[in-house]
């Protein structure tokens, strides 16, 4: 299933740097995110639109994950040539990940 | 005694941000302070352009109709606090006062904030660029503005001096919302707990309806009532809590899921999100729901706020040029894609004068290159974007893009746009280089 099914998102920019929240709708999901939303699923599902690193922070306050991922938008909004140059769209690429059907 | 307690809004989130919904929560009453964030890294750089054309320009196009909007709740005693001096805060003083004396209120206690324009400064120190790898000298003539981001101090300041509407450059967003709290409540500027659960407030509201649900809408799954009507974010702030909400008789939500979105929205490190008046650990922060679009949040926890304040350089990178173009039915993505090929072909003689160009497929590759895939549209858009160092080569891209009209086969609505193109890159300066003035006027 899609991750979409379990948890939602947002995404934001600062300069060329993304990051992107997911939390969990149902507390009971949160371990299975935690252990399957890892960094190196999220550059598979991200590819070549980023360039640089991605760090995963965790908000155990608040059962989300933080991905801040560097050179992730092309030069930054003011001077991208991308269709999105916010990355505004970012959120729904990364609910497109596929999880595993055990949950 | 009565515990202290300030009731604060948000009135914008960005420079083209409605201010009809920020008035309706102005005249509902239920707030004496009002946060106006209007900048964005775009919109400073944006700003900037307008000033480099015309000394008069380059604040906040909205002064006028927010005076107009809000000459009631001026009159009832509100206070409004903004950074809509952009790149220009002396012009956007005199719109202020222009306003004042056209809605015929006075009384008014106005206060400016100067100082985070440190282009020079950062020139005379050839301050590094580390995104890019440069020094500023190195940028020559493309270095186009440099602005700090300043914090809630000046505020707290003006405030004690009884101003009622306070604006500046480029204060840092929060500290919009952070410096009104500090002052109704007695909260020292150096009392990092204190300042990181103000920022945490503050972060919540700075957004607008962004953090009022606008954004969190994705059904099936995310579904809430009214979005054609979302209501600004308000919070209630004491010594003892802080609650969230909205106002009432508008769409959109303040609940957990929207509140925590917002929490961790353009946030990096959530242990140290850091800005101008505190490092604040978020990770920490719990959200709990006690009424209907009501939220109490807490468990920011705060050390000291950095040493050096982040500076956003704007840099010329010539014109930016973006041409549309449709095609539809079988074989669409084919036709779309050879069309790119024959702009390509077309513009090679102005290779040398394009730094950048990139050819996409809107309903294919436009968002996320080709990182999803699916089976072929019924209609695609092919979009054209070139960075040009001159006009007359953008003016070429754009010509070439559009002479799609006359083939390949079946292309139309085409559109194209040249806007100048800045691009702005953070830079780092010790807190005491930035020289901070305030000056307050009577009307």
């Amino acid at each position: 299933m899609k991750l979409r099914e379990i948890a939602y998102s947002r995404s934001g920019d600062k300069g060329d740097i993304s990051n992107i929240c997911v939390f969990a709708y149902e507390d009971i999901h949160w371990e299975t995110i935690r252990s399957e939303v890892t960094v190196d699923r999220v550059r598979d599902t991200f590819g070549d639109l980023v360039k640089g690193d991605i760090v995963r922070y965790e908000l155990p306050g608040t059962k989300g994950l933080n991905f801040v991922m560097t050179q992730a938008l092309a030069g930054g909004v003011s001077r991208s040539l991308r269709a999105d140059p916010h990355g505004k769209s970012y959120q729904s690429l990364i609910l497109d990940m596929e999880i595993s059907s055990s949950v | 005694m009565m515990t202290k307690r300030i009731s604060i809004g948000c009135g914008s989130a960005w420079s083209d941000d409605r201010l009809d919904w920020a008035q309706e929560l102005a005249d509902s009453g239920l707030v004496s302070y009002m946060g106006f964030d209007c900048l964005a890294e775009r919109t400073m750089a944006l700003a900037q352009i307008r000033r480099r054309d015309d000394e008069s320009c380059g604040q906040d196009q909205r002064i006028p109709e927010l005076m107009e909007r809000f000459a009631s709740y001026l009159s009832s005693g509100g206070n409004i606090v903004g950074n809509f001096g952009a790149a220009n805060p002396s012009a956007a003083l005199d719109d202020v006062l222009r306003g004042l004396r056209t809605t015929g209120v006075s009384g008014v206690r106005i206060g400016a904030i100067y100082g985070d324009d440190v282009l020079d400064h950062v020139r005379n120190q050839n301050l590094e660029l580390p995104e890019m790898g440069v020094s500023v000298l190195d940028l020559g003539e493309k270095l186009v503005s440099a602005n700090a981001y300043i914090g809630a101090e000046p505020i707290v300041e003006l405030l004690e001096q009884g101003t009622q509407f306070i604006l500046g450059g480029r204060i840092a967003d929060p500290s919009l919302f952070v410096g009104p709290i500090a002052y109704e409540l007695g909260w020292a500027v150096d009392d990092w707990e204190k300042m990181a659960a103000a920022t945490l407030v503050a972060h919540l509201l700075e957004c607008g309806t962004h953090g009022t649900g606008g954004n969190y809408v994705d059904p099936p799954y995310r579904v809430l009532d009214d979005i054609a009507h979302l209501g600004f974010p308000i919070a209630h702030v004491s010594d003892d809590e802080s609650l969230i909400t909205k106002l009432p008789g508008t769409g959109g939500a303040i609940d957990t899921g929207v509140v925590k979105t917002q929490l961790a929205y353009e946030i990096h490190d959530p242990c140290a999100y850091l800005t101008p008046d505190s490092t604040s650990n978020f990770s920490n922060v719990w959200v709990e729901e006690v009424g209907p679009n009501q939220v109490r949040i807490g468990g920011a926890t705060g050390q000291p706020r950095p040493d050096d304040l982040k500076v956003l350089v704007g840099v010329d990178e010539g014109w930016k040029v973006v041409t549309e173009i449709s095609y539809g039915g079988s074989g669409c993505v084919s036709r779309a894609q050879l069309a790119a090929e024959v702009v390509a072909k077309r513009l090679e003689p102005y290779n040398s004068g394009i730094s950048e160009i990139r050819y996409d497929l809107h309903g294919v590759s436009a968002l996320f290159n080709h990182q999803l895939s699916r089976d072929e549209p019924a209609e695609v858009r092919l979009r054209i974007a070139a960075l040009c160092q001159d006009r007359e080569v953008a003016n070429a891209v754009s010509f070439e893009s559009q002479y799609l009209w006359m083939g390949p086969a079946g292309g139309g609505g085409v559109v194209t746009q040249i806007v100048p193109a800045v691009g702005v890159t953070p830079a780092f300066l010790p807190r005491d280089d930035v020289k901070i003035w305030t000056e307050v006027v009577d009307t």
